[in-house]
């Protein structure tokens, strides 16, 4: 009840328009751009590439390419389609390198190179890795990969059975393949990779399941690891020493990892790692986030839980924790902190600052210093009233005791849902216009703990969490967010939650991809819809650009729907095997009128 | 506690809650351990699966002579409900087996097959894409409330057509 105030205020800022049907666009005509904004570490290499799963480093999904602009965006068609043969769900994104594309598909982890420049497309090799077939009914979230790395001629992407592999690409060989994950404790991994100074660098899945997440290193050259850090346990585990200096004092006391949980509990606290990666070259410094915390059931583990649904950033070397942040401690909401974390310098309160901007499922953007840990400003992106704000004295969100879900009572309407405000679907940023382009959700959910066993390799979970649409009519909205102030500056509103990622260009369009199934490209500035495509089916991936070998600019784009919110809420698009046949799900009961499971690429041009 | 590092101890954790919250007599029936070597005579046995094809002359997998001691029995299939959940089968098949990480077991069609003998080897051996094999856990027993529980599940229900109107089941994500 004491709730209902802060939420209509947020409604007011949240919802501009009230229509439920297909997006109206809201549009803001006093909009100047965010001057004195960059990428931390904008490409070297030739824009018209995309050689990591963000574009860059900085996880800007931002190109230089400009061919494509406001103007002209209406006339974009289909040049060219490829069935990747597998129909779960196709989140992360192709990547191109000279003039070739490289695709990897959900299990069972297929990946293919194209030959961009000879009509057709045809294969240069198709690589099917060994990839235990038990892994499909360990990963909570459908069969999903985020997608692989390339770097010094080989592209590098892990198996949802726990195994990372490297590939050449002039042979198509696989070079190594590394077991890093322990299926039968309910590891999986789906995350992309990132290659840093010939580490690659990679995450476990399964927070679901009672595992204790890590992220490690491999050698890229021979696939041995070098490095593996915990995110929960004991210092020595977590690579927490002398160089840890977290920005908030209360953060420092000794084995916090392991003393912030009831005895040996962390064991099993979950913390994986199945998000983005990104890396500051000039710091030295991996940021990423862990997950949340096992089980949800928090009764069974009081404490803050460290360092479960964080941000963390590491010695890319050593893997040390250099700083860590919890956006949720004690999380009771599966709010995991993997979302990226996209790194700009920007310009606030008068001074430059190297920032960190983070949207995380909670429901806050948080827009951070990269080198130090401070949360320089948390604002709501998405309608929420499970925090009243963020302490910036302390970073902690103040939580709404009426939305704080625990053991043996039902807690209604919480705002974001499990699914969070945004969830692994990943934002893009623009330095032309200074914004950060962000899909969202815009669901609630009522939550009922109640206490779970741990059985290796059976979920760990302990509630559960059905989901209602947000305030407003409508269920994700795409929009452009001014991280200097904390504002939101346009929003394009869906009927359904936006899970597949955002690109943005220098030609000011920006695109990204609906669940029932459109792709769309807006202007930059006003959040105008210019343009939209019915791909095959609903979209969780991620747009890339580049160019291709006859000079053009092309947008690529997968259609295979599937993913957490695909498989586990719809329901009725999820049955994509013949002997699993499901009634519709309530969150999103008519989803499945609008698209059905695929497993294409699209590809546009003018 | 050391007993805790028992899987027998470990199951009998798992059923607290169930003794707790129940008022059903046969809650103190239920068997609170696994039985060492369970089932073990069961071992290795075959059922026939829908999608195979018996040559002729051939005789039928011996599987199919196992018997449900419960088939039908309403109680034994609410006992098998609870330890639908207190074995953490619903955080893979959902709220009533309506399917999430696995697959729906509320829509009549079987992938290993519907019978019980059936239902009985996938759950007491476990299944390709990662269904557990409980029969080194849990009773023989115990299974086949489980194999009444989830049998029960798709009664009646007739999921042929989708026609968007209707009846609605609630899911959670992850």
């Amino acid at each position: 009840m004491r709730a209902r105030p802060l939420f209509l205020a947020v409604l007011t800022i949240a919802c501009t328009h009230e229509s439920g049907t297909p997006p109206a666009s809201s549009t803001n005509a006093a909009f100047t751009p965010v001057t004195g904004t960059r990428i931390a570490a904008p490409r070297s290499g030739p824009p018209g590439e995309w050689p990591m799963p963000a574009g860059d480093y900085s996880a800007s999904r931002y190109s230089e390419l400009g061919e494509i602009t406001t103007a002209n965006v209406k006339n974009l068609h289909a040049a060219w389609t490829f069935s990747t043969g597998v129909l779960r769900g196709h989140e992360g994104q192709p990547l191109v390198v000279g003039n070739t594309m490289y695709l990897v598909t959900p299990y069972p982890n297929v990946s293919y190179a194209l030959d961009l420049a000879t009509e057709g497309q045809p294969l240069k090799w198709k690589v099917r890795p060994e990839n235990a077939q038990t892994a499909v009914g360990l990963a909570c979230c459908d069969v999903v990969n985020r997608g692989a790395a390339y770097a010094d001629g080989k592209i590098f992407y892990n198996l949802l059975d726990g195994h990372t592999v490297a590939v050449d690409v002039a042979s198509g060989k696989l070079l190594w393949r590394t077991q890093m994950g322990n299926l039968a404790k309910g590891e999986t991994m789906t995350m992309a990779p990132l290659v840093v100074k010939g580490k690659v660098i990679v995450g476990s899945s399964g927070g679901e399941m009672g595992v204790r997440g890590w992220i490690a290193a491999l050698d890229a050259m021979s696939g041995k690891e070098i490095w593996r850090a915990y995110n929960i346990g004991p210092d020595a585990d977590i690579k927490v020493g002398k160089r840890f200096k977290p920005f908030y004092h209360s953060d420092t006391t000794a084995n916090q990892g392991a003393k912030s949980w009831p005895a040996g509990t962390w064991q099993q606290g979950g913390a994986t790692v199945w998000g983005w990666l990104s890396y500051d070259p000039e710091l030295n410094l991996v940021y990423h986030g862990t997950s949340n915390p096992g089980p949800w059931n928090g009764a069974q583990r009081p404490g803050d839980n460290k360092w479960s649904a964080a941000i963390i950033a590491r010695d890319a070397d050593t893997g040390e924790m250099v700083w860590a942040f919890q956006p949720t401690p004690h999380d009771v909401w599966d709010y995991d902190a993997v979302n990226e974390n996209i790194l700009v310098d920007l310009p606030i309160g008068g001074k430059q600052r190297k920032a960190l901007v983070h949207f995380d499922r909670n429901g806050f953007a948080y827009t951070m210093d990269r080198a130090t840990g401070e949360v320089i400003l948390a604002k709501p992106f998405v309608p929420m009233n499970w925090s009243t704000g963020v302490d910036l004295a302390t970073g902690r969100p103040a939580i709404n005791p009426d939305k704080a879900p625990y053991q043996g009572k039902k807690v209604s309407n919480i705002c974001p849902s499990l699914e969070g405000g945004k969830n692994q679907q990943p934002a893009a940023f623009s330095p032309a216009t200074g914004l950060f382009y962000v899909p969202t959700n815009n669901l609630c959910m009522d939550f009922e703990a109640r206490e779970v066993a741990y059985l290796p390799g059976t979920p760990y979970i302990g509630g559960n969490a059905p989901e209602v649409p947000g305030p407003g009519g409508y269920k994700g909205e795409f929009i452009a967010w001014d991280a200097t102030t904390g504002k939101k500056i346009w929003g394009i509103k869906e009927p359904y939650p936006v899970w597949g990622g955002g690109l943005a260009t220098k030609g000011d369009v920006v695109f990204y991809g609906t669940l029932d199934g459109w792709f769309k490209a807006a202007n930059a500035r006003t959040g105008e819809v210019l343009w939209k495509f019915k791909v095959g089916s609903g979209v969780v991936g991620n747009p890339v650009t580049y160019t291709g070998p006859d000079g053009k600019q092309y947008v690529a784009i997968y259609a295979g729907i599937g993913g957490d919110m695909g498989l586990l809420i719809a329901g009725d698009v999820a049955a994509n095997l013949p002997y699993d046949v499901r009634e519709r799900g309530s969150t999103l009961p008519d989803l499945a009128r609008w698209t059905s499971w695929g497993g294409m690429l699209f590809v546009f041009s003018l | 506690m050391n007993s805790c590092r028992s899987s027998a101890a470990m199951l009998l954790l798992a059923l607290m809650p169930l003794q707790a919250c129940t008022r059903d007599s046969r809650a103190a029936e239920v068997p609170r351990a696994p039985q060492q070597g369970a089932g073990g005579d069961l071992a290795g046995r075959f059922v026939s699966h829908q999608e195979h094809i018996q040559p002729a002359g051939v005789k039928p997998f011996t599987g199919l002579q196992l018997v449900n001691p419960h088939e039908g029995d309403a109680k034994a299939a609410a006992m098998g409900g609870k330890l639908f959940v207190a074995y953490n089968c619903v955080d893979c098949h959902g709220a009533d087996g309506s399917g999430a990480m696995g697959p729906s077991l509320a829509d009549n069609r079987w992938h290993f097959g519907g019978t019980a003998p059936e239902v009985f080897e996938s759950i007491y051996q476990g299944r390709p894409e990662g269904m557990p094999a409980w029969g080194s856990l849990i009773s023989e027993d115990q299974v086949w409330m489980l194999v009444t529980y989830v049998r029960s599940l798709s009664k009646g229900k007739d999921v042929t057509t989708e026609n968007f109107g209707g009846k609605t089941v609630e899911r959670t994500g992850h």
